[in-house]
C-alpha cells in the first residue's frame, strides 16, 4: 500500500513537469511531499536535474548571424532574380495552351489529312497530335528537372563538409 | 515594423485575467499571421530579425541534435536557406520556432539518410561516432573555462549519455519550452510518443544525475 503511495508520487512528480496536474493531484502530491522525505528527495532531484538542463550553455561560433545572414541575402537575390524568368515561362505554357485548346480541332484535321496523304497508320498521327497536344507539358517538365538539378547542386556544398 | 511586433511579444508576461488572456492569445496569433506574411514576401529585413532572434536556440539544438559544432553551424545556415526558400508554408497555425526546429530537424535526418545511418543515435552516440563536442574547443576562453563549471559538464554528460530520441525530446520541452503538440510537430509523432519519450528521458536524466552526484 505504501509502495503504491510513492509510486504515484514518483509518476505526479514526472507528470508536473511533462503535461501539468490537476488541482486535485497537486494537492495529493503537495500533502504527500510534506510527509515523505524521499519522495520530497526525488522531487528535489527533478527540479534539479531540470534546472541544470535549462542552464546549459553552447558558445556560438564567431559571426554566425550576420554570415548566415549575408549567405540568405545572396540566396533572396538568387530567387528574386529566377523569378521573371519563371513568370515568363508560365504565361508563355498557359498561352501555348490556351492557342492549343483553341486550335485543336484545325490541328487534328490537318494532321488527319497529312496522315491519309502520307500513307501512314491512324494511330501513328494520333500519336504525333498527342505529342503536339503535350509539347508544353514536356517543356515545362524538362526546365523543372534542370532547376532542381541545379537546387541539388547547391546542396553539394553541405554533403561535401562532412 | 513586424519584426519590431514580434520581439515584442517574446517578452510579455502572462496575462492574468481571462479577458487579457484572450486579447493576447488573439495579439499572438496576429503576429503570427503578420510573421507568416512577411515569410511569404521573403521579407530580408524579418529574416535578418529573426536570425538574429533565434541563432542561439537554433545553433544550441542543432549542436544537440548533431553532437557537433561545425555540422550544427553548416546545418544553421541550411535550415535558414530552407526558411527562405519555403517561407511560404509556414501558416501560423505554431509557433516559428516549432516550424523552425522542424526544418533544422528534417536537415539533419535527409543528411542521415544519405550517409546511411540508420537512426538519429547513430549519428550522436559517442560509441558509434566522434564524441559529442559541445563546447568551441577553437576558442575556450578564461572566462568560458571558469564558468563552465562542473555541475554544467556533468549535465551536458549525462545528455550525451542518453538516447538522442529522449535527448530530443527533453532538449525542445525544458530548454526551448515548446508544447507538448509543437513537440509533436517537430518530431511528426503522436503526443502520446512526445510524452512517453518525456517520461523515459526524465528518469534516464534523473538517474544518470542522481548516480554521477552519488
Amino acid at each position: 500500500m505504501n509502495g503504491e503511495l510513492h509510486e504515484r508520487a514518483k509518476t505526479l512528480i514526472a507528470q508536473e513537469r511533462v503535461e501539468g496536474l490537476s488541482p486535485a493531484e497537486r494537492e495529493w502530491l503537495d500533502a504527500h511531499l510534506q510527509e515523505c522525505p524521499p519522495c520530497a528527495d526525488l522531487a528535489q532531484a527533478t527540479e534539479q536535474a531540470l534546472r541544470s538542463l535549462r542552464g546549459l550553455s553552447v558558445p556560438l561560433p564567431r559571426a554566425l548571424a550576420s554570415r548566415t545572414q549575408f549567405r540568405v541575402r545572396l540566396r533572396a537575390q538568387e530567387l528574386q532574380a529566377r523569378e521573371p524568368r519563371w513568370r515568363l515561362l508560365w504565361v508563355a505554357c498557359g498561352a501555348s495552351w490556351a492557342l492549343g485548346a483553341a486550335t485543336a480541332p484545325y490541328v487534328w484535321r490537318a494532321l488527319e489529312w497529312l496522315g491519309h496523304r502520307a500513307g501512314v497508320p491512324n494511330f501513328l498521327w494520333e500519336m504525333g497530335f498527342g505529342v503536339w497536344w503535350a509539347l508544353p507539358a514536356i517543356v515545362v517538365a524538362v526546365v523543372l528537372l534542370v532547376e532542381n538539378a541545379g537546387r541539388a547542386g547547391d546542396a553539394d556544398w553541405l554533403r561535401q563538409r562532412q | 515594423m513586424i519584426w519590431a511586433t514580434a520581439k515584442r511579444s517574446t517578452t510579455w508576461a502572462t496575462p492574468a485575467v481571462p479577458g487579457s488572456a484572450y486579447l493576447f492569445s488573439t495579439l499572438m496569433a496576429d503576429e503570427k499571421q503578420a510573421l507568416a506574411q512577411g515569410l511569404r514576401r521573403r521579407d530580408p529585413e524579418l529574416l535578418d530579425g529573426l536570425i538574429e532572434q533565434y541563432q542561439y536556440r537554433l545553433f544550441r539544438y542543432l549542436v544537440y541534435v548533431t553532437g557537433s559544432r561545425e555540422r550544427a553551424e553548416d546545418f544553421f545556415q541550411e535550415t535558414w536557406i530552407r526558411v527562405l526558400e519555403r517561407g511560404h508554408q509556414y501558416d501560423g497555425k505554431f509557433k516559428f520556432e516549432a516550424w523552425l526546429f522542424t526544418i533544422a530537424r528534417n536537415l539533419v535526418i535527409d543528411w542521415q539518410r544519405q550517409k546511411k545511418v540508420q537512426s538519429l543515435d547513430a549519428l550522436t552516440d559517442p560509441e558509434q561516432g566522434a564524441p559529442m563536442q559541445f563546447a568551441d574547443e577553437d576558442d575556450p576562453s578564461p572566462l568560458h573555462l571558469m564558468l563552465q563549471g562542473e555541475a554544467e559538464a556533468t549535465v551536458q554528460a549525462s545528455l550525451a549519455q542518453l538516447p538522442a530520441i529522449y535527448r530530443e525530446v527533453l532538449l525542445l520541452r525544458f530548454q526551448e519550452e515548446l508544447g507538448l503538440a509543437e513537440i509533436a510537430v517537430v518530431l511528426a509523432a503522436p503526443i502520446s510518443t512526445v510524452k512517453s519519450r518525456l517520461y523515459r528521458g526524465l528518469e534516464d536524466l534523473r538517474g544518470l544525475l542522481t548516480g554521477k552526484s552519488a
